[in-house]
């Protein structure tokens, strides 16, 4: 049996071994390092950035961190991107091992949950001792970022939904631009309109998306969820009924892809049937529109309008933050992480590489530099985002926390594709949403 | 396996060795068996580290409600069993995904997997050939890079509609979906008619001749000789094909993503989801476990059924 022991024991030790060889690299106890210029054995400090984006942006954002890396010669910036789906897998896991990026890009429907975990950092004490220098930049700009009055994320630029028109089929079909505070009906009719005088589709680009559904009831003065997340923040159901009732009509006629089509063919801006012009409109957000016209190509001419609204609301849109840069709880140098974000805002240089690929910069000094460098795209996303500025209705706050659940796993599968195939009625099909949002909602806000 | 490997190494001299004393060789057998764990080390580590105790960790977890952003988590007992089975029908959902995928797919996979094999076993030339070209597809079957070609070819602009002149969004109608990724397993038939082909050369020529001698056909010989020779085969082939086919992943996730409808959710993919897309790690690993037990359940099924149909020659001499 003494054999046994000493194997046992020199198979334990082996493990022990190589478990303590990985050790260094898991920074369970990293928080007295966070004063320590240690890390690389140059006494280099090492940054870790992490971000979601496609290739243009991850070009863009390297070169900014080569710059920044020149600048301070002492730090040493690590840096990971991936898809918008890989990207919160990839977050969620590192977050589970306390090995989270000091930076990382934030959304504005996750921001709640993340906050609500103690993931992230407050970053007023930056703000307060001027490491992050907001004088160029507007509050209503910053107010995104704040949850319960502190700043957990910076604003890296800002967007809002827009319809797309082809200027050239609407005028083909000799139909007037729409009023900017177009309704659901007038909606309903110019998309009519233009497919049966044109044979194209009238419209694409998914209107069973629950950003539509958001849109409806903001529109209407109220939100989506209530107060605290547990729950829906309206009662009255029937503007999201006609609202159904009216894509469903839209499908049937053909004037949209049915939902079929859509699954089949997967969301993406560029593949959007508007730039082949076999459709004569769609919606996008505004940072989008580069992508679109660039994939469209030359000599095609694009009208932006805001989102329509329901029968005697306000605005449906909002100014939202694209996305943010946020300072995790985990990180292990927040003051550098603070000054990357601060360079990253408000240095003319690095936003000329950036180009506002993130949406209209905060900064009113880089906008104004900006302006003279922007190609036709650029400037109609800037003009887009200045012309509806006094108009749009107050941001929401963030998605309850339990958002992505409810998307996931009740709005398509339970309501909007059962609905869409027929399976159900938009009536049975809404009561199943305020049914199951009200457990989904009340057990993630737990 | 290391007192074979001592004794098949042992020379002569050994030998004599173990004529003389006992003692000095249990000895050494002690010493090798102590330096066969020392080499087999960084397998075991592996193996404690990535399979032995994320399974005891899936095990607990499958109790609780842990969703990973979260410091703490809270000891659920059996409320996740009871989820699945009473407030998700989703879940309902991909059980039905899974059982038609399987019930369809792998008695197909392994009916054109044999049709093949029995082709390929002739002396014809360039057979061997014909065998690498027929089992590549197995061999890149299971890649992200098929199943994305996959897509485009059941895209709306893919080569079916444009072969067929149809425009039919076949991955996002419910009756089509789930059999565009039918056909992808079907077409991956190369490993079970590997193993098909090595069966059909185990029948003896004999069993043939003397069948033709007395004028069975070709369909009574594949009936009555090929057939009951070849079930220990079918057997095997079937019991592997079962454990993979409920656990089929890739191929879903790639192409469908699990629409439309959940007609293409696969256990697995809904595990993945509910685990790295909802961070529901408790719900997630519960349903793991079950899946652990429809597939023992199907497994055992199968091998009480086999003393009905499986015919092993050695049972009759």
């Amino acid at each position: 049996m003494r054999h046994k022991f000493w194997l046992l024991l020199a198979v334990l030790t082996t493990i022990a071994l190589v478990f303590a060889a990985c050790a260094p690299a898991a920074p369970a106890a990293a928080p007295e390092a966070a004063s320590q210029p240690a890390a690389g054995g140059d006494g280099k400090i090492e940054l870790r950035i992490a971000w979601w984006g496609s290739q243009n942006r991850h070009d863009r954002t390297i070169a900014v961190i080569e710059q920044f890396e020149q600048l301070h010669p002492n730090i040493d910036i690590v840096y990971e991107f991936a898809g918008w789906g890989d990207y919160w897998t990839l977050m969620s896991t590192q977050a589970a091992g306390g090995n989270l990026a000091d930076i990382m890009q934030q959304d504005y429907a996750r921001l709640e949950e993340w906050v609500s975990r103690g993931l992230l950092a407050p970053l007023d004490d930056f703000v307060a001792d001027g490491t992050l220098n907001f004088a160029n930049v507007s509050e209503s700009s910053l107010a995104g970022g704040r949850l319960g009055g502190k700043l957990y994320g910076v604003n890296l630029g800002t967007n809002s939904m827009t319809i797309v028109i082809d200027a050239d089929k609407l005028a083909e079909a000799g139909l007037e631009t729409p009023n900017p505070d177009w309704t659901f009906d007038e909606f309903e009719r110019v998309a009519t309109e233009l497919h049966e005088k044109l044979g194209i589709y009238g419209f694409t680009g998914n209107l069973t998306n629950e950003q539509l559904w958001k849109n409806i009831y903001l529109s209407l003065g109220q939100w989506v969820y209530n107060e605290d997340g547990t729950g829906l923040g309206y009662e009255d159901d029937q503007p999201f009924i006609d609202y159904l009732k009216m894509v469903k009509r839209l499908q049937d006629a053909g004037v949209t892809q049915s939902r079929e089509q859509e699954i089949a063919a997967g969301g993406s801006v560029e593949t959007d049937l508007i730039v082949t012009g076999q459709s004569a409109m769609t919606y996008v957000w505004s940072n989008q529109i580069v992508a679109l016209t660039s994939a469209a190509g030359e000599g095609r001419n694009f009208i932006l309008l805001p989102m329509p609204r329901p029968a005697g609301g306000a605005s449906a849109n909002y100014l939202k933050p694209s996305m943010f840069f946020s300072i995790t709880s985990q990180a292990r140098h927040p003051k550098e992480a603070a000054m990357f974000i601060d360079f990253f805002t408000n240095n003319v240089d690095a936003n000329k590489v950036l180009m506002a690929e993130r949406g209209v910069p905060v900064s009113s000094e880089v906008r104004a530099a900006l302006e003279p460098l922007l190609d036709a795209p650029q400037k109609m996303m800037f003009d887009y985002i200045a012309s509806i500025e006094s108009s749009v209705s107050p941001i929401p706050p963030p998605d309850a926390p339990g958002h992505a659940d409810l998307i996931n796993n009740v709005y398509w599968p339970l309501v909007i594709d059962p609905f869409m195939f027929g399976q159900q009625s938009a009536e049975d099909a809404v009561r199943i949403l305020r049914e199951e949002a009200n457990i989904v909602l009340a057990a993630a806000a737990r | 396996m290391s007192e074979a490997l001592s004794v098949s190494s042992s020379s002569q001299h050994a030998n004599d060795q173990r004529r003389q004393s006992v003692k000095p060789h249990k000895k050494r057998w002690r010493h090798d068996n102590w330096m066969g764990y020392l080499f087999i080390s960084p397998w075991l580590i592996a193996f404690f580290a990535f399979t032995f105790i994320p399974i005891i960790a899936s095990l607990v977890l499958a109790f609780t409600n842990y969703d990973v952003l979260s410091p703490t988590w809270r000891w659920v007992g059996l409320e996740n069993f009871e989820r699945m089975f009473t407030r998700d029908p989703r879940y309902i959902k991909s059980l039905q995904a899974t059982f038609f995928y399987a019930f369809t797919a792998i008695p197909l996979r392994l009916i054109f997997a044999l049709a093949v094999a029995m082709l390929l076993n002739t002396n014809r030339r360039m057979v061997a050939g014909y065998r690498a070209a027929y089992y590549a597809p197995s061999i890149v079957g299971g890649s992200v890079a098929v199943a994305v070609m996959w897509r485009e070819i059941f895209g709306r602009n893919g080569l079916i509609n444009a072969v067929f002149g149809t425009d039919v969004a076949w991955l996002g109608n419910p009756n089509t979906a789930i059999w565009t990724l039918i056909l992808l397993a079907v077409w991956q038939f190369g490993s079970p008619m590997l193993i098909f082909l090595a069966g059909l050369k185990q029948i003896p020529r004999e069993f043939y001749e003397a069948a033709s001698i007395d004028g069975a056909n070709g369909w009574q010989q594949f009936w009555r000789i090929t057939l009951p020779l070849l079930t220990p085969i079918i057997f095997f082939n079937l019991v592997m094909q079962l454990i993979s086919g409920f656990m089929v992943f890739t191929q879903a996730f790639v192409i469908t993503g699990g629409a439309p409808l959940d007609t293409t959710l696969f256990y697995a993919l809904y595990i993945y989801q509910r685990a790295f897309v909802s961070l529901q790690m408790g719900y997630a690993s519960a349903m793991a476990w079950v899946l652990l037990i429809i597939i023992a359940v199907l497994t055992v099924l199968v091998f009480r059924s086999s003393s009905y149909w499986v015919f092993y020659s050695s049972q009759e001499d």
